[in-house]
């Protein structure tokens, strides 16, 4: 077989990032061995030599890490689509500001954007965390190493088939395919990337992802701390300076989550902000066992009890963290996920992944167990900590419940590696299952975020206190529930558990106002718990007002009654462009639509009435449609949402006419259309059907709104007139014809009120428009200012041109040419043409100009520079009013609707602004820290 | 001890009572022959290319009917409440959720995997003229 040799390719990039990679992973794995040695010696400082070779082997790994992802960068600034990942994610029409989003797009970039964090997380831990740096390090050296092996990219050839470690995002484009284009060797000039999936074109790709991955990769940090304690038999030291790591931990992870749903609903067309989606769940896991962790912290930091819980919860944490990474990236959520996945055949690699951190966390753990302290006696029932100790449980249980569910594919692939017969299980209505669940969980919370931090730790000075404890929580109680009256005028709470739900989300919120304001006299330093409980119960009233009280405001005219729930037929509505619909106290309209680039946006307007139908308040929003980048089909619709302070009123287009959705729909109906001939003179009438139509005359600028005047040398509108008998009602539309060179292009009139579709047939073209050689041109001699009459137009020259212009001449180097412009003006119309003449290599010419309005055809033949007079060659079609050849095709699908999903969101910005208040206060408690220990 | 006891026994109490609830949200996925006593269930299966579709998004935006095969081979009418997915043709397999009634399934819910629209392309040849 002959080698071919390529042209163009840039190989260095995949030779130095192949060597870095190998580099990366056996530093990786050096810096593991070295630090897990300096542990094993004792000799615990930081200067001991094992430690340097594991620092300094640290470093090396994470600078070709950072020189790896600097490579892939600039192989896709470039646009080196000879590299698979490059090809794979970058287009010549990306814009630049989407590179960013272009690399974490894939796995193999979300993984190196992940363990960038991990090496930045690294180098802090090495500076800040003195002798607890080597068993600190090694934690994370050893992550680096196994997620290195993602990278790897080696086949290992097994039997029969190849077992594959990882994918290398250096690998060239004709290593992974195999096709015919790779046998030339200019294949590169012949290929374009495929681009980033339209989608995901927007900001939120940008900021979601780096943030989110934060949030994974410093869920390590408490892992390798308590992993430190348990391996040095050391269970107290590390848990100070480990807390503020946590809490950090917990607000950037919680952070990057709200983002993904903020994303989800201001930007996509979920039409909500959480959706029990297993992606959705795989991430809220680890955070939730995250805060259980953090409130168990605090009691061992406080009172010595409940350390080994501290354990478990850092521990499972980041073992969850990479059990959703198994999931959202082997494939196995399948169909039970709206989230598309990319297989990359790394199933076995995951879960190595995740059992080694299991199994070395909760193996060490219990191997531990008995030599973690856990002061005999048991706590007070008043005091903080028990409660606290509840609460926890109480997240656990919530997060056992999640996973559990999420986890039934799992459970289905174990099942059926066992028994290939087995029928997977599956949970029937998802959303309702874990609503069902997880309100209970709202409410204990709630409970206690809002008791507990009126009790004391140890329950100090008890006796004296708890009469006054006792009142002040009836008195919160009682105003809890007139607060949730008030609120049953605003939102509707339907059943018992949801006002109990309501009652909790106020006891939280006044609670933690009191607390500030009697307990901590508004010291706000103390204040970041009572910041982060008064914004969970803020959260879940804004639960029950926008997830429970949410309301559609498109309703369908069109119902079958009684064959579907009426949830479900009022969500989506058919809006026809300039027919207002009368809906929920709103009239809608679909304005109108304009195409910007790759989206179409609609202008949809919201009109609420009074009883006396007065306008009370008018907007105007804008969702779109987003084709594919080869604009054959719509790729992706996009919300718009008015925002008010008491609710949002959230629009999306659903659907549109098959012919406007994609080019094959609209190439199969323009097929399926019957134009029926019909020859018909101006005023003349023919009858077809219930319709009249009757021509009204022809012009020579057509105005149909999709004839381009720009592209064509001229175009010819008729006028016609359509009436329907049926209604009385009648529509002057334009059917236009367009020439570009040879090529002619129809815009036949459309009236989709009628399903009426009309086209000018082609002989009409012959009728106006004379070919060049029936043309009988006649000279005229003219001189500047003289004019002369042909067929009622007055032609007069005006002026001549050094440097003329003209769409049919290309000037040339040597090229003398004049222009002429002559003023045309009769039969009602003004036009100028310009006709050149051109002295090339000695040789006179002329460039016809072309008035399509009077039918004009000019040509400058001569100039006679003695006399100052100019000969011009003039013809004129010869446009008789024949009988016009009509096509028309009537039961034409309508192309002027669309539809629309509207929904009013009460009291989401609730939502918004508890669930943000529970991470600043995660970030006060966390900057607090920091600033202390410093 | 005594408490901590107490308090696991509740914790293993109430989870025995949630799993056991649970179980009811959770069906296999089901024929269209399982679904004949009426139960609401999830299918699985193939949409019948040669059988007719059905959407007429100009009176009935809501409502989308087409014949599906499940993995029986059990072929049946299947009337969705949903404007009609985009690339239905393409799915390679669709489950749905719902109820069967007069041998029609009417369904309210409807999941479909497709192959990637960006990962299964054929390498893209530039135009001649681009």
């Amino acid at each position: 077989m002959n080698e071919v040799k390529y042209i163009g390719e840039h190989l260095w990039v995949g030779q130095i990032g192949h060597f870095l990679i190998i580099t990366a992973f056996v530093a990786a794995v050096i810096s593991a061995i070295s630090y897990f040695i300096s542990v094993q010696s004792k000799v615990n400082t930081s200067e001991d030599g094992w430690s340097k070779i594991g620092r300094n082997a640290y470093f090396v790994h994470g600078f070709s890490v950072l020189t790896i992802i600097g490579l892939i960068f600039y192989a896709m600034y470039h646009h080196m689509y000879e590299y698979s990942y490059v090809f794979d994610h970058v287009s010549p029409d990306l814009p630049l500001k989407y590179i960013l989003s272009a690399f974490w797009e894939g796995q193999e970039g979300s993984f190196m954007l992940w363990m960038f964090w991990h090496i930045i997380l690294g180098f802090i831990l090495i500076k800040k965390s003195g002798k607890l740096e080597a068993p600190l390090l090694f934690t994370f050296a050893v992550a680096e190493a196994i997620l290195m092996t993602m990278l790897l990219g080696i086949h290992i050839p097994w039997g029969e088939e190849t077992i594959k470690i990882g994918s290398n995002p250096t690998t060239l484009l004709r290593q992974m395919n195999e096709a015919p284009i790779f046998a030339n060797a200019d294949y590169l000039s012949l290929i374009k990337g495929r681009g980033m999936n339209p989608l995901l074109q927007n900001y939120w790709m940008t900021i979601h992802p780096p943030t989110l991955f934060l949030g994974f990769a410093s869920t390590i940090v408490p892992f390798a701390y308590a992993f430190a304690g348990l391996w040095q038999n050391e269970h107290k030291d590390w848990l100070k300076p480990a807390f503020g790591w946590s809490l950090f931990s917990a607000g950037i992870l919680g952070t990057g989550i709200l983002m993904g749903s903020l994303w989800a609903y201001v930007a996509l067309s979920f039409g909500g902000y959480w959706a029990w989606d297993p992606v959705e769940n795989a991430s809220l896991v680890p955070w939730i066992t995250l805060v259980a962790g953090l409130h168990v912290h605090l009691i061992a930091k406080n009172t010595g009890y409940g350390t080994r819980s501290v354990y478990f919860y850092y521990l499972i944490s980041f073992v969850l963290i990479l059990y959703s990474t198994f999931l959202t990236r082997s494939g196995v959520l399948g169909d039970t996920s709206a989230h598309a996945f990319t297989e990359m055949g790394l199933e076995w690699q995951l879960i190595i992944l995740v059992g080694f951190f299991f199994v070395a966390g909760m193996g060490f753990w219990a191997y531990r167990w008995k030599s973690i302290p856990s002061p005999a006696k048991e706590e007070p029932l008043y005091a903080r900590e028990f409660w606290m100790f509840i609460g926890s449980l109480i997240l656990l249980f919530s997060a056992i419940l999640i996973t559990g569910s999420t986890s039934l594919p799992v459970y289905n692939k174990i099942l059926t590696f066992f028994d290939p017969g087995y029928v997977g299980k599956v949970i029937k209505d998802v959303i309702p299952h874990f609503n069902k669940y997880q309100l209970w969980i709202a409410v204990f919370v709630s409970i206690l975020s809002s008791k507990a931090i009126f009790l004391r730790y140890h329950g100090v000075n008890w006796e004296q206190k708890k009469n006054k404890f006792a009142l002040k929580m009836l008195i919160l109680l009682g105003a809890s529930i007139v607060l949730t009256y008030i609120t049953t005028f605003w939102i509707k709470l339907y059943s018992w558990q949801y006002v109990v739900m309501c009652i909790t989300g106020y006891f939280a919120v006044i609670a933690n106002i009191d607390y500030v304001v009697s307990v901590l006299k508004w010291n706000v330093k103390l204040a970041s718990s009572a910041i982060a409980h008064f914004g969970f119960g803020m959260m879940v009233i804004g639960i029950l007002a926008s997830g429970l009280n949410q309301k559609s405001i498109s309703s369908n005219p069109f119902v079958f009654k009684g064959m579907f729930t009426d949830e479900d037929i009022e969500k989506y509505v058919q809006l026809i462009k300039g027919k207002p619909l009368f809906s929920q106290g709103y009239f809608i309209t679909y304005e109108s639509d304009t195409l910007i680039g790759q989206e179409r946006r609609y202008s949809i307007n919201f009109k609420k009435l009074n009883d006396s139908l007065r306008v009370l308040d008018e907007i105007t929003l804008h969702p779109n449609a987003v084709y594919s980048n080869d604009f054959s089909k719509v790729a992706a619709y996009n919300p718009d949402t008015k925002h008010y302070i008491h609710k949002d009123i959230f629009t999306c287009v659903v659907g549109l006419p098959p012919a406007l959705e994609s080019v094959e729909k609209a190439h199969a109906i323009e097929d399926s259309l019957k134009f029926v001939a019909r020859q018909v003179a101006i005023n003349d009438t023919v009858v077809m059907g219930n319709f009249i139509i009757k021509p009204l005359s022809v012009n020579f600028k057509p105005t149909n709104l999709d004839y381009n005047k720009n592209i064509h040398d001229t175009g010819i509108g008729v006028l016609l007139e359509v009436t329907d008998i049926k209604n009385d009602t009648s529509y002057q539309v334009e059917s236009a014809i367009g020439l570009d060179g040879a090529l002619m292009y129809s815009y036949p009139a459309a009236i989709d009120e009628l399903g009426v579709r009309i086209k000018l047939e082609e002989s009409l073209l012959n009728a106006y428009f004379t070919p060049e050689e029936q043309l009988e041109y006649k000279e005229y001699v003219m001189k500047i200012g003289s004019n002369i009459n042909i067929d009622g137009y007055k032609i007069s020259l005006a002026e001549f041109d050094k440097n003329p212009t003209h769409k049919n001449y290309k000037k040339e180097e040597g090229d003398i040419a004049i222009g002429a412009k002559l003023n045309i003006e009769g039969n009602g119309v003004i036009d100028t043409s310009t006709s050149l003449y051109i002295i090339r290599n000695n040789q006179p010419m002329s460039i016809k100009n072309y008035s399509g309005t009077t039918g004009l055809h000019i040509r400058f033949s001569n100039i006679d520079p003695a006399k100052e007079e100019f000969t011009f060659k003039i013809a004129r079609d010869k446009r008789e009013s024949p009988e016009l050849n009509l096509g028309i095709a009537t039961d034409v699908p309508r192309t002027d609707y669309l539809i629309l999903q509207a929904t009013i969101f009460p009291g989401i910005n609730l939502f918004w602004l508890g669930s943000i208040l529970m991470m600043v206060g995660l970030f006060i408690a966390s900057w607090l820290r920091f600033s202390k220990n410093d | 001890m005594n408490r901590n006891i107490i308090i696991s026994f509740i914790l293993i109490a109430v989870g025995v009572l949630v799993f056991s609830s649970v179980s009811k949200d959770v069906s296999t996925y089901a024929s269209f022959k399982d679904a004949e006593n009426g139960e609401r269930v999830k299918i699985v299966g193939q949409l019948s290319k040669d059988k007719p579709m059905e959407y007429d998004p100009q009176n009935k935006p809501n409502e989308f009917s087409f014949f599906m095969k499940d993995d029986k081979g059990v072929e049946t009418k299947v009337v969705l409440s949903k404007p009609k997915p985009q690339d239905f043709e393409m799915s390679e397999q669709i489950v749905v959720t719902g109820v069967l009634s007069d041998g029609v399934f009417e369904a309210n819910e409807i999941l479909m995997k497709c192959p990637s629209k960006y990962k299964d392309e054929e390498i893209a040849i530039r135009n001649q003229e681009g």
